[in-house]
């Protein structure tokens, strides 16, 4: 299980900008988060606070020398939808979805929407590092290079254990859906909860 | 008329042509080629002849009982070993340097200070020149924040160590930016309170203080001696964008050699031994200075001693008889990737390695028995007649544009066979050890494979590179579009371009790397054999004597080796280029056409 209590400390903002815009710079990565992520849920299936996951996709992003944009995605709860709009909306074609319990999906604008780069699709597996190495291959993928996939975990009890709490999670997000709303561009501020 | 087919059985692969035999030229009705069923020259082989026999005739549109005769060649079956023997270590001693590449080390330049753990940066003297050293679990926010603290009160932090994938992240939020180098696994073990220098590189470019040893003598004011001590550490850097050198009292790195067995080789004049560590060079050297072999052995209890040994049982198994000698071994230099003993962030060093390909060939195989019953089997009269060097002589000789003296250079899978027609007819041919077998074997480990099968692929097709869902890059530079787009799995990769499609190689090889190696493996093997095999059956040894070379056999069909052939032997003034065997078969069929036109030509 992921460590959390490292996680507690920090808060997450995510003030509006108005609607998302196609970038411009080949050196980006497009993060596209679900309708109710840092809002209404704060945290994922396993209890990893949202701010963590974003700060983690974000660090793998910059560690590799590429710039990051974060846009909510409102129109839709589904996660193939979010990372293709996250990645046609990306200057270098590579978007990252995040759904609110933690199923990620790495995109390409040129791939059909069903198909992907890299799919996680055990939420209750995903914890820090795998949030970071996420981050890092879609930078790569924006550089061009060749990266190795994240090992993708299997659970074959992660089914059985998790799908009611994921169900519900799904229909809540779905909630918060505004059928034909644009995707928003965000401004992030992870702190310290200390801090201020 | 009679109606004849002439099959060759091949290390791999079984050739037949149909041929309607008269009082004039011999008409080619049709060819076939299929798997060769077991190993070459034994009874093993009549499923296969009789597949490919009945092929061959349905293809001319001929029934079996208006065959008068099946013409096969003497098939005297070679067997290859390969093995490899790695023959040097990289060992690291106390801590001495990491030199590992870290793909996004942070900040840039040079930073010479003490070591000190991140958790003791607090109790540093202003002043004080220190590296720091960041373990398991600091968060890159709170080494940041660390390090600016520091440097606030006035201790000079010049650079840093980090465990985890940060230094980017670390970096980006210095104040004063430092060279950050990162993924330094066992970053506990850093000697602390020990002088050290961190040096990065700009993006793009490579370390130049850390690779020269006057450069580390200069950062640690150090003696002659201590830099002749040195100077290993300086070569094992070159080529790196980051590095960090520790000194300690007893820190050194080592470049061991492994005793790796001797080989004895044994001529007809002379038996001379060679250790497999002295490289291949040396042991062909070896070689030509013993030259006709007549044995070779290898020391008991070493790799090269097995496999020898295993060569040999196969073969006298195959034979019938103990008495197996081997006739020619190819020594080829190779690099394996190897984990570096006490390394402290698990660095691989390219490890030199010598690969052996050795070969046995019996002056007469079971044919009696296959001939029998390649005749019960198709009810028809089996000669077995001919050289398998004068028959592909013959068959090469029917490619339009060459004549006597040619010589052919068969390239197969595990042997190479050349053999030389002089103007009055004379034959001379040699079997060499190594071919298309050892070079997939040289792919696969210096790329670090462990997939023969991948290995294969990247051997006999050109490379290209997946640059979005719709187009790739060749490796000549050029574009080639596509308009419905790639499979997911080849994206951003180097694919192979195979007649099965693309298939990724799952490496982080670029291009390049992965071209120069499969250029180089072909070099080693097929080149050197060339000239080798060429040197041998001319008169004299002298390549000039020879005028044209036909290049044949299943590896003449590969994309490149031929055109390397060609470059190599251009000098000598020779004629160099693939067969085409009646015109229309390509480098294929030689020694099946051969059978039929030496019923002409007794």
């Amino acid at each position: 299980m992921a460590d959390t209590s490292v996680g507690t400390r920090r808060t997450l903002q995510l003030q509006e900008r108005g609607e998302a815009g196609p970038g411009t710079r080949a050196d980006e990565v497009v993060i596209g988060i679900s309708p109710a992520f840092g809002d209404f849920f704060t945290k994922t299936i396993v209890d990893i606070p949202h701010a963590e996951v974003l700060r983690e996709l974000l660090a793998g992003i910059e560690e590799q020398g590429v710039q990051s944009r974060v846009i909510r995605y409102r129109g839709g709860s589904d996660l193939a939808v979010i990372a293709h709009a996250a990645a046609k909306l990306s200057g270098s074609g590579i978007g990252i979805g995040v759904l609110s319990r933690g199923t990620t999906m790495i995109h390409q604008k040129d791939l059909v929407r069903l198909s992907n780069l890299e799919l996680f699709p055990q939420a209750p597996l995903m914890d820090l590092e795998t949030f970071r190495k996420v981050g890092r291959n879609a930078a790569r993928y924006a550089k061009g290079e060749s990266p190795e996939p994240v090992p993708a975990r299997n659970d074959f009890m992660a089914r059985p254990r998790w799908q009611a709490k994921a169900a519900l999670l799904h229909i809540k997000e779905t909630e918060f859906v505004q059928q034909g709303a644009a995707p928003v561009e965000l401004d992030v501020r992870i702190q310290l909860a200390d801090a201020g | 008329m009679a109606l004849v087919v002439g099959v060759d059985i091949g290390n791999s692969t079984t050739e037949a042509c149909v041929a309607e035999i008269g009082e004039n030229e011999p008409r080619y009705l049709a060819s076939a080629l299929a798997p060769t069923s077991g190993v070459k020259g034994t009874a093993d082989n009549v499923p296969g002849v009789v597949k490919v026999v009945q092929e061959a005739l349905s293809a001319a549109g001929r029934a079996q009982d208006e065959l008068s005769a099946v013409l096969v060649n003497e098939a005297t079956p070679v067997i290859s070993g390969l093995a490899m023997e790695t023959i040097t270590e990289t060992i690291i001693t106390e801590s001495t340097m990491i030199g590992h590449n870290p793909d996004t080390p942070g900040g840039a330049g040079l930073g010479v200070g003490t070591t000190v753990a991140f958790g003791a940066l607090g109790d540093c003297e202003p002043g004080a020149k220190v590296i720091c050293v960041v373990g398991t679990g600091v968060d890159f926010e709170d080494a940041a924040a660390g390090i600016n603290a520091a440097a606030e009160r006035g201790v000079e932090v010049t650079g840093a160590v980090v465990h985890a994938d940060d230094a980017t992240l670390i970096a980006n939020r210095l104040r004063t930016p430092i060279p950050v180098v990162d993924e330094v696994t066992l970053v506990e073990r850093v000697p602390l309170g020990m002088r050290a220098a961190v040096e990065v590189a700009e993006p793009g470019r490579t370390i130049r203080t850390l690779s020269n040893s006057y450069g580390i003598a200069t950062l640690f004011e150090l003696d002659p001696e201590q830099t002749r001590m040195i100077a290993p550490v300086a070569r094992a850097l070159v080529g790196n964008r980051s590095a960090v050198v520790v000194r300690t009292p007893a820190g050194d790195i080592a470049d061991r050699r492994i005793p790796a067995g001797t080989l004895t080789l044994i001529g007809e004049h002379s038996r001379l031994s060679v250790g497999m560590d002295a490289g291949a060079e040396e042991i062909m050297a070896t070689l030509r200075r013993v030259r006709p072999l007549e044995d070779a052995t290898g020391e008991a209890g070493t790799h090269v001693g097995g496999m020898l040994a295993t060569v040999r049982d196969t073969m006298a198994e195959l034979a019938g008889s103990g008495d197996v000698r081997i006739q020619d071994v190819l020594a080829v230099d190779t690099f394996v990737p190897q984990k570096v003993t006490g390394a402290l962030a698990g660095e691989f060093a390219l490890e030199s390695a010598v690969a052996l390909a050795a070969m046995v060939r019996t002056s007469r195989g079971p044919m009696e028995a296959l001939a029998a019953q390649l005749a019960a089997a198709l009810d028809v009269e089996v000669r077995v007649g001919g050289v398998e060097a004068d028959m592909a002589v013959l068959g090469a000789l029917t490619t339009p544009g060459t004549d006597r003296p040619v010589a052919i250079l068969d390239l197969g899978g595990g042997s190479t066979d050349a053999a030389l027609a002089t103007s009055d007819g004379v034959v001379r041919s040699v079997h060499l050890a190594g071919a298309g077998d050892l070079v997939t074997k040289l792919i696969d480990s210096e790329l670090g494979l462990d997939d023969r099968e991948l290995a294969e692929d990247i051997k006999k097709f050109p490379l290209a590179k997946a640059e979005s869902f719709f187009h790739v890059r060749m490796e000549d530079g050029t574009a080639r579009f596509f308009e419905k787009p790639l499979p997911t799995e080849t994206f951003a990769r180097v694919v192979v371009l195979g007649d099965a499609g693309m298939r990724p190689v799952p490496t982080r090889h670029s291009l390049d790397k992965i071209r120069q190696v499969r250029r180089s493996a072909k070099h080693k093997v097929f080149v050197v054999n060339a000239v080798r095999a060429l040197e041998q059956v001319a008169p004299g040894g002298n390549l000039r004597q020879i005028g044209f070379v036909v290049v044949l056999g299943g590896s003449a069909l590969d994309f490149e080796i031929p055109d390397l052939i060609a470059e190599a032997v251009a000098d000598a003034g020779i004629v160099c280029g693939t067969g085409n065997v009646r015109g229309v078969e390509g480098p294929r069929n030689a020694v099946a056409t051969g059978l039929v036109e030496a019923l002409r030509c007794p």
